[in-house]
């Protein structure tokens, strides 16, 4: 055995080491922290947010309660899909379901609630007292919304980095913890407006009125506070700096600031139309597929730093044979890549046992994490589930 | 051949706190990023909204002045009344449409006319309003009466008429349906609200007219 050999494994393995630490990955989340004032602060303006929200829909239900269930029910199954894809896309350092949970919350209520909702008023008001009805029905709402919201959504990043500062590492942890934020209040507010739908028509028809409204804003939510807050919560990590992500100010402003551009411009998009019925149509069209082509660069800005500690953890693996070079790049590489790796297999069993391969590293990859790069049990199961798949061996539970 | 890892060392649970980082049994690293946050939060849901309450309207109706909502509706507000929500026939919004929604205010009075698609005519209008109210009612929400009376504008206008009240506070409510748009109108004050102002109201529901074909908008 060489000396550059064992330098390798020795750089190979210290690699592994720093990777998990400075990304966090493996480390558990503790909500219950009294000692920690973010914390205290966290559970207060959730706690007043979701009493607030109890109390408008009680307030309502005995007149519009129809139109209240279907709306939480169906906007609750349209958060479950937009849920599910985010965190299908956090596929590296993943971050646990405790703190995405805390993360929804915070949007759900706090930011909602307690935060935009009051601001909101306040300024559309302001505005009117200040440059008249006409100006501020015009462009209140886009001059008002894109700060409040935008800010009462991104402040829950700066708590859960308090909460959970060995887990929110790098600009990818708040794309998605962003992304969470965004979603929460995107579900309430959905419901809000359905509920003023409702009641819009002298609650003559609070279920019509209600499912035209949930039916236009799952169409036109595709690119709304769930992506906004991704884009935003990523900039922030990026302005504030992170162990694992050096600090980037200008790049991180321009995020945040491209945020509030896109909820501004969607906001204002009766007044910039001026009037033009024909033209809304294809404006939001256009709005949302530049919103979905900047946080696809946005994502694929952030994500770097996450396949690169995904391979930092199992280049060991790959040296050692566990895994092939082949499937190590594929796995730390992008949806192309990995769909290539799966391709390069001959027959159709070939290429669905190539896609469980890198399942299997990927929970390779966990493991390791989780026993912070020890060679424990488990790990040394994930290896062999690796082998047998890849050699088609029946399961243990066949 | 493998090179083992370092050992793991031990890590404290995330409740932990180093002594040098205690201040009061709190963490003090988190003091900044928790006071800034409920700061933003103290502005936002306190302090906007107080300096809101603190700027007083001064759109103040003045003497031409029509105001017009959603569909073509319109009405020509009483002079002194303050405008808190709604439009000036003159003002239309770039957007295109006018707000459904017109307020106006003098000392305690109210008088707001708001307009949506309602199928059916001004009587089913008050029922459903009435019906609606009834329902999202409170102890102290004022109540609509059961009777009613026919009321016709100006224009030629043909609707209902009834009043609204609790112990502390009375008004009316009107109803007028024209071309599947509902038009409701409530106004409400004190209970010894000044005679004027109840002249003002009248005179404000009877100038309530809708514009049709091209003149509505």
């Amino acid at each position: 055995m060489s000396a550059s050999t064992v330098s390798t494994a020795s750089d190979l393995t210290a690699a592994r080491t720093g990777a998990i630490e400075d990304s966090g990955w493996g480390r558990s989340f503790t909500f219950y922290q009294p000692r920690n004032a973010a914390f205290w602060v966290y559970l207060m303006l959730v706690v007043s947010g979701a009493f607030k929200l109890f109390s408008i829909l009680s307030a309502s239900a005995a007149a519009y309660a129809d139109a209240i269930v279907l709306s939480v029910v169906l906007f609750s199954v349209y958060g479950a899909i937009f849920w599910w894809f985010t965190h299908h896309i956090d596929r590296y350092a993943r971050q646990p379901v405790k703190l995405i949970v805390v993360a929804f919350l915070w949007g759900s209520f706090a930011a909602t609630w307690v935060m935009a909702a009051n601001a909101n008023d306040a300024i559309l008001s302001l505005y009117a007292k200040v440059f008249g009805q006409a100006w501020a029905s015009d462009w209140g709402a886009g001059l008002a919304a894109p700060f409040t919201e935008e800010i009462a959504k991104g402040v829950g990043m700066l708590l859960l980095i308090a909460l959970a500062s060995r887990l929110v590492r790098t600009a990818f942890d708040g794309f998605i913890l962003g992304a969470f934020i965004g979603l929460g209040f995107q579900i309430f507010e959905d419901v809000l407006y359905a509920l003023n739908s409702a009641a819009s028509q002298f609650g003559a028809d609070p279920v019509g009125a209600a499912m035209s409204t949930i039916m236009l804003r799952m169409v036109f939510g595709v690119a709304a506070h769930t992506l906004y807050s991704a884009i935003f919560c990523a900039g922030l990590v990026y302005f504030l700096g992170r162990p694992a992500e050096p600090r980037r100010v200008g790049r991180g402003l321009a995020f945040m600031a491209a945020a509030m551009l896109l909820h501004g411009l969607w906001d204002s998009a009766g007044a910039l139309v001026q009037g033009k019925n024909a033209l809304i149509f294809p404006l939001f069209i256009i709005m949302i597929a530049a919103a979905l082509t900047l946080v696809v660069r946005v994502f694929r800005m952030t994500v770097p730093r996450e396949r690169q500690f995904l391979r930092d953890i199992l280049a060991p693996e790959a040296e050692h044979g566990v895994i092939t070079g082949d499937e190590l790049t594929a796995l730390c590489g992008d949806r192309k890549a990995r769909k290539a790796f799966r391709k390069s297999a001959g027959t159709q069993a070939a290429r669905k046992r190539n896609g469980y391969v890198l399942e299997a590293a990927a929970d390779l990859a966990d493991a390791l994490a989780d026993s912070r790069g020890t060679d424990t049990g488990r790990v040394e199961f994930t290896r062999s589930e690796v082998s047998r798949i890849r050699s088609g061996q029946p399961s243990i539970k066949a | 051949m493998p090179v083992a890892p370092p050992p793991v060392p031990y890590e404290p649970d995330d409740r932990w706190v180093p002594v040098d980082r205690r201040w009061f049994g709190l963490d003090r690293e988190t003091l900044v990023p928790a006071a800034i946050v409920l700061a933003i939060a103290i502005v936002m849901s306190i302090v906007i909204p107080a300096i809101n309450d603190s700027v007083p309207y001064d759109d103040g109706v003045v003497a031409g002045d029509v105001m017009e909502i959603e569909g073509g509706v319109t009405f020509i507000p009483a002079l002194g009344w303050g405008i808190t929500a709604g439009v000036r026939a003159t003002d239309l919004p770039t957007a295109g449409s006018f707000p459904p929604r017109a307020t106006l205010v003098n000392g305690g009075a109210m008088f707001t006319v708001y307009t949506a698609p309602f199928a059916g005519e001004a009587n089913a209008l008050l029922e459903q309003i009435k019906k609606t109210s009834d329902a999202l009612a409170t102890e102290k929400s004022l109540r609509v009466s059961d009777d009613s009376t026919a009321i016709t504008t100006v224009d030629g206008l043909r609707g209902v008429l009834t009043s609204y009240s609790n112990s502390n506070a009375d008004g009316v409510i009107a109803a007028f349906v024209v071309d599947g748009k509902g038009i409701e109108v409530v106004s409400t004050g004190p209970i010894d609200v000044d005679p004027t102002i109840t002249d003002d109201v009248a005179r404000m529901i009877v100038s309530i007219s809708h514009q049709t074909g091209e003149d509505s908008r």
